[in-house]
């Protein structure tokens, strides 16, 4: 991490503190950050998107990447039209998407510390397990609609979901 | 008071949820299915949950995907408005399982006045006057023609379970009863999943007449007047108003105290509404209970001055009656209620699509509850309701008048509206004289036809 990159990372620190945001998942360009703070509820208050979305975009590790870095706030469910709940990952590779079919909460995983169902860069077989909602303290699992390659995990671990939300990219094979 | 509440609804009564929410500092979570993505209770909540596809059985009514958006979103209470899932008492208990606080009456109450033979019984019981009926669900069609003979003809079938027209028949003689009766148990088993009929006395001519109630937790029961409902089509009211010119204040009086009396004992709370029909003599016989928030609630508002979902909120929270309506309740001036409908004037096919003017009237008096706005888009999923105009006037004529006025200035392009259809009904001079019964509308209809026909 470069200084220009602490730096953004110190002004998104103190953005979300300000907000009062419990907890914030970042991922971007391969670097990966998860920032627990300590002394807050779940609840995320109102967080202004367009503003904290301006202080990924201007970061200059982002240099690569003319949209806005996934930001993903676990404890926040989509918000009005202003707010997407995920990112547009757009279908010009042919891509598939596999999108939630329930409501609940995203667990890539069995259970704390099992191995992820599924990882970036597996193959997947159509009607394989990529993953667990969880609703209503019943563990669903998810399967794939599709055999292919996992380009992409949209969502993190103890996310919150709605019906619809894109959590894999896959490519048909 | 609750810090955060989903509002397991959509249209407009979502958005008066949140409305009463906002202005009570309570954060506001709306549910939508994906053919409500753009709607206006979604945009003017503070969080958002998309919980299915288009159907309603499997979004609004999905109680799993209802309970999972209310876990994830960490609500403290869930206000199920009207219709949907605000009278499924199974709903309520997964609520109460789940910690969540109901806004309504608990599973129980709700139970019993959902089986409407046995709400039947239970208001004869304490003495709310019923119209004479069968003692409990019809066992045969020899029961049927047994207990007509009893009541006296004409008799009407109802569904147990259900309302809203279906599983419903009008017998006139003992000859028409055996074919009747398995109709209409047909009927009611595919609507409402029960095909358990009771039997009532038909009124030819009555007029329905409903009281409000709010009900705290502490067993205090409070009636906040009437309202009088008889302009319907198909059993599904059109326009409604407060208060009923057929009602005295005395008749007032002895009807909030005898609702008292039974619904403290019932044990009732929250908002509810007694339903009742009135004889050609202006006899009241209790027909049905709605245990929710109404559909024409806005009426009751205007006259009382009570904020009823705000009351809904208050009393759930534990607070009092005497704490939220702290005077007694005074019916002041006159209010008048038309439900605009997505649907053509005259054939009443619906009307989905984009709306491309939308232009509401405004004004002394007159208050406009919607949740479609210009370029908004009528899904073709759900119910044909896009808005409530009411008016309140110092009298009844001033309201018509007032009304009138404001239909005039509803312009809606895009779409076929009954905004015409009540144009039409306010003309016509029976309406304008009070003169009217739940037939009025097959009267009107006729009226016109033989209009039309003649001057062709």
């Amino acid at each position: 991490m470069n200084a220009g990159q602490l730096q953004s990372l110190k002004d998104l620190i103190e953005f979300l503190k300000q907000q009062e945001v419990g907890e914030f998942d970042l991922e971007q360009d391969g670097l990966k950050v998860h920032l627990s703070f300590a002394g807050h509820g779940r609840s995320a208050g109102n967080v202004d998107l367009s503003q904290l979305t301006h202080l990924l975009q201007h970061a200059p590790s982002a240099q690569t990447h003319a949209a806005a870095a996934p930001v993903h706030l676990p404890n926040v469910a989509a918000g009005a039209p202003a707010a997407h709940h995920a990112p547009a990952v757009s279908d010009e590779d042919g891509l598939h998407i596999i999108k939630s079919p329930i409501v609940g909460t995203f667990y890539e995983a069995s259970a704390p510390g099992a191995e992820p169902y599924i990882k970036v860069g597996d193959q997947v077989e159509s009607g394989q397990v990529v993953c667990i909602v969880e609703a209503m303290k019943l563990m669903n699992e998810i399967e794939s609609d599709i055999a292919g390659e996992v380009v992409k995990r949209m969502v993190a671990s103890g996310q919150p979901v709605e019906y619809g939300q894109p959590l894999f990219a896959i490519r048909p094979r | 008071m609750f810090r955060k509440v989903l509002i397991a609804n959509r249209g407009e009564i979502a958005l008066r949820i949140i409305s009463a929410c906002k202005e009570m500092g309570i954060r506001t979570v709306a549910i939508y299915s994906e053919a409500d993505r753009n709607s206006l209770h979604v945009r003017f909540a503070d969080e958002a949950i998309c919980i299915g596809p288009p159907r309603s059985a499997d979004s609004y009514l999905n109680v799993p995907a209802v309970i999972s958006a209310a876990e994830i979103a960490d609500v403290d209470a869930i206000h199920p408005g009207y219709g949907l899932l605000s009278e499924n008492a199974n709903f309520a208990e997964v609520c109460r399982a789940s910690n969540i606080k109901f806004i309504g009456p608990p599973p129980e109450v709700t139970r019993l006045m959902g089986e409407k033979e046995k709400a039947r019984m239970s208001m004869k019981r304490a003495k709310v006057p019923i119209l004479p009926g069968s003692e409990g669900v019809i066992q045969s069609e020899e029961d049927a023609l047994e207990w007509a003979k009893q009541i006296g003809y004409p008799v009407i079938l109802k569904a147990s379970a259900g309302g809203g027209g279906r599983g419903m028949r009008v017998v006139r003689s003992s000859e028409e009863l055996p074919n009747f009766f398995r109709a209409a148990r047909t009927e009611a088993q595919n609507a409402f999943g029960n095909g358990d009929l009771y039997m009532e006395k038909f009124i030819e001519r009555p007029r329905h007449i409903e009281f409000q109630v709010l009900a705290d937790e502490h067993g205090n029961v409070m009636s906040l007047g009437e309202r009088e409902c008889s302009i319907q089509r198909r059993h599904q009211k059109l326009i409604e108003e407060s208060p009923s010119l057929q009602v005295t204040p005395k008749m007032r009086e002895e009807i909030g105290a005898t609702l008292k009396r039974c619904l403290e004992t019932i044990g009732y709370m929250n908002a509810g509404t007694v339903e009742f029909l009135m004889d050609e003599d202006g006899k009241l016989y209790f027909i049905e209970m709605n245990t929710r928030i109404q559909v024409e609630h806005p009426v009751t508002e205007l006259v009382t001055g009570v904020d009823l979902v705000k009351a809904q909120f208050r009393i759930a929270s534990g607070e009092k009656i005497s704490e939220i309506i702290t005077r007694p309740i005074e019916m002041r001036g006159h209010a008048i209620e038309c439900r605009i409908n997505a649907e053509h004037p005259e054939k009443f096919t619906p009307s989905a699509g984009k709306i491309t003017v939308f232009n509401l009237p405004g004004g002394n008096g007159v208050r406009v509850d919607t949740a479609q706005y210009a370029e908004g888009v009528v899904p073709p999923y759900y119910d044909s309701l896009i808005a409530k105009l009411i008016v309140h006037g110092t009298d009844r004529a001033e309201a018509v008048a007032r009304m009138e006025r404001a239909l005039s200035m509803f312009v809606v392009e895009g779409i076929y509206t009954t905004i015409p259809l009540h144009q039409r009904i306010f003309a016509d001079a029976d309406f304008r004289a009070g003169e009217f019964d739940t037939k009025f509308m097959e009267r009107f209809f006729e009226r016109e036809k033989l209009r039309t026909e003649s001057s062709q």
